[in-house]
């Protein structure tokens, strides 16, 4: 999974609107730069990220207060291919993804959805693969804006903004260098939608960290996603990221 | 706490109904205070209007919290928190004494439901404050005694309905959720072992009673699971009902995967059709979401939302996605007094973009998504998390969906095996 920007794949549909406010930078802070090449060295280092090209994460999702419980499995590839499936309960089957050049959505529920603007751009980022490698080609700016403390541990937070829609903040444990929480407007024809992600239990898979638990809240609503196994460089039929029949009939229109 | 969908109309039903209670111990009247600082914590909290409607709501509960206090019987302590409440003026919220929650809740012959349980296989409305039965499964325990449309049910085992559905209608007040609760009270009256039959006094098409031992079925459809809420039924069905008119009816809005594929089954088999009825009577509603799926496969138009939902700390658009293929023709809903939720999310979006013509009774005006969980003393406590305004600008709560064509049923076209909705829908889509 892409470690680095991961929220909107998998805030799905939940909602919430707050007011972000971001602390002020303080002189003493070190710079965006410097945090997010630290988060690269805590994880693996560059060549342990270079190695890989293709990835099947597989896990569970989960809504307690719902009783809702179900499996994800996401599919990503070089340069910006990427599926994610879930399949919820008795919410049926959600599907989200990108062929490098169409970012969409299909479900029973709502439809199939093809994503343009703000919302579009947020996928493109999220499909990204290896996105920690290329945040400079991905954002218009990383600064860093301030202090939070997760979980009683004191992380940075640090402000990245992208051509188009609302920034991203992401906050990165000052001891140990990892991503702890990130912040985000999900945008789509739902609404604006703040999620809060809060990543934690990392694991080596391979010779890298990855986070195996990520707790998101949403619209009063929490999502808790489990990852049991990740793969690399797995082999992914090409035809794996291809539109789907609904898709590319809307895309033909 | 679950979220709520017979309940939540139960509650607001049932809120102020008495018992004669013995005064309360010591212990009991903590629990009843204890109550009240759940309920208006809950309010503070998680009303989804940070101003409560304009209410103070701390003076409230420096006002009440007295009388609480002070209570003598469980009543007077209900009706301090239905006091405090009803300074809302907003419906589903409300608490729902424990003894009339299982009055009515209450099933032929069984207290607990069980997936072993059925019915008579018969369908059920309130006509004028009468039960007409409405529809008879083929080969049913109830079509083999005989029971035909248009009856009206006046007794189940022995117990006159009459004089039950006048209080809960005296209680609720409002005629739309009257004929909502009345119904399904009725329903679940009926409900109980398959191994049991269920007596029951129908008035005839001759106007004769005629008491019958009715036997029970599995009830209709897939049992079906969505988390917390207990196991449902689930059945869809989509086929044509003129040569040139397709239809679909489901009777609650769950299983996404199999409502899409009968839509896109009919809907393949009717591309040449002249219109297409979308039959909501009854269906009290289920997953919100699904209101946008099911508006996509009925136009091509981007950017279209049925309403809004708001939450205190956000809203939520229900926004349409087209499908790549939608049926442009005319298209009839259909709704009556049990159509609820989502069904009307569905049914008002879907009038407000002028894409629907409506047919049938006015909805239940029971659009909100609530809560309901159980207070310290043993009573209910429903409370609404959001409020939704349709595409027009109007709320769904407590106004509903109000037919672009009324058509009343009536016990005479019943005994006729007539249905005047879908008639009159089709007879529409015909002149189009």
């Amino acid at each position: 999974m892409n470690r680095f920007y991961f929220g909107r794949r998998i805030a799905i549909g939940a909602a919430m609107v707050l007011s972000l406010t971001l602390a002020r930078a303080a002189d003493d802070l070190p710079k965006a730069e410097t945090i997010l090449d630290k988060y690269v060295e805590a994880t693996g280092g560059k060549a342990a990220y270079e190695k890989h090209h293709t990835e099947i994460a597989k896990g569970s999702l989960s809504m307690a207060a719902m009783g809702l419980k179900g499996d994800l499995t996401t599919y990503r590839a070089e340069p910006d291919k990427s599926l994610s499936e879930i399949d919820l309960g008795g919410m049926g089957k959600m599907r989200d993804g990108s062929d490098g050049t169409v970012f969409w959505s299909l479900s029973s529920m709502a439809g199939p959805h093809v994503k343009e603007g703000a919302e579009k751009v947020q996928a493109e980022v999220s499909a990204r693969f290896n996105a920690e490698l290329h945040w400079q080609d991905i954002f218009k700016e990383a600064k860093t804006v301030g202090t939070d403390t997760v979980d009683g541990k004191q992380c940075y937070k640090v402000q990245l903004t992208l051509a188009e829609g609302s920034p991203i903040t992401q906050c990165y444990d000052k001891e140990s260098n990892l991503m702890v929480k990130m912040t985000m407007t999900a945008q789509s024809a739902m609404g604006d939608q703040t999620v809060d992600s809060f990543v934690s239990d990392y694991r080596k898979e391979g010779d890298v960290l990855v986070p195996h638990k990520i707790k998101q809240s949403a619209a009063g609503q929490e999502v808790v996603i489990s990852i049991d196994s990740v793969t690399f460089n797995a082999d992914i039929p090409a035809d794996k990221f291809a539109l789907p029949d609904e898709i590319k009939a809307l895309v033909k229109k | 706490m679950r979220v709520s969908f017979g309940g939540m109309v139960l509650a607001v039903a049932l809120a102020g109904l008495s018992f004669a209670q013995p005064t309360l111990t010591p212990a009991e009247r903590q629990l009843n205070i204890d109550s009240f600082e759940v309920v208006w914590t809950t309010v503070r909290d998680k009303h989804w209007d940070p101003k409560l409607n304009g209410v103070d709501w701390q003076a409230v509960h420096d006002e009440l919290r007295p009388k609480v206090e002070a209570a003598k019987t469980m009543d007077e302590a209900r009706d301090v928190m239905s006091d405090m409440l009803s300074r809302l003026k907003q419906t589903h919220f409300g608490i729902v004494p424990s003894e009339a929650y299982k009055e009515l809740n209450h099933k032929g012959d069984s207290e607990t439901a069980s997936t072993e349980d059925g019915d008579p296989s018969l369908d059920v409305r309130l006509v004028d404050g009468h039960a007409l039965v409405t529809f008879v499964t083929p080969d049913s325990p109830a079509a083999a005694k005989g029971v035909k449309l248009g009856w009206e049910i006046l007794r189940i085992e022995g117990k006159e309905l009459a004089p039950g559905m006048a209080k809960v209608r005296a209680a609720l007040g409002s005629p739309m959720l009257a004929e909502l609760v009345e119904t399904r009270s009725v329903l679940e009256r009926l409900e109980g072992p398959l191994d049991k039959t269920i007596e029951v006094e129908f008035l005839d098409g001759n106007d004769r009673k005629v008491t019958l031992k009715l036997g029970r079925a599995g009830s209709r459809g897939t049992e079906t699971f969505f988390g917390t809420l207990p196991p449902q039924h689930f059945w869809v069905e989509a086929h044509k009902v003129h040569a040139d008119v397709g239809y679909v009816r489901f009777n609650m809005f769950f299983e996404p995967d199999a409502v899409q594929a009968s839509i896109q089954k009919i809907l393949a088999d009717c591309r040449d059709c002249k219109g297409f009825v979308i039959d909501l009577r009854g269906n009290p509603g289920g997953i919100g979401g699904m209101a946008m799926g099911l508006a996509g496969w009925f136009t091509s138009r981007s950017g279209l939302l049925l309403g809004t939902m708001y939450l205190r700390t956000t809203s939520i658009k229900f926004a349409v996605f087209p499908r790549a293929e939608p049926f442009r023709g005319p298209l009839a809903i259909l709704v009556d007094g049990c159509s609820a939720s989502t069904s009307e999310i569905f049914a008002g979006g879907m009038q407000d973009l002028k894409r629907a013509r409506i047919f049938g009774a006015h909805t239940a005006g029971a659009a909100l998504p609530s809560m309901f969980t159980k207070l310290p003393n043993g009573d209910g406590f429903q409370y609404a998390i959001a409020n939704y305004i349709s595409e027009g600008g109007k709320p769904l709560e407590g106004v509903g969906v109000t037919p672009d064509e009324e058509v009343k049923l009536t016990r005479h076209q019943l005994l006729e095996g007539q249905d005047p909705v879908l008639d009159a829908a089709v007879s529409w889509i015909h002149g189009q």
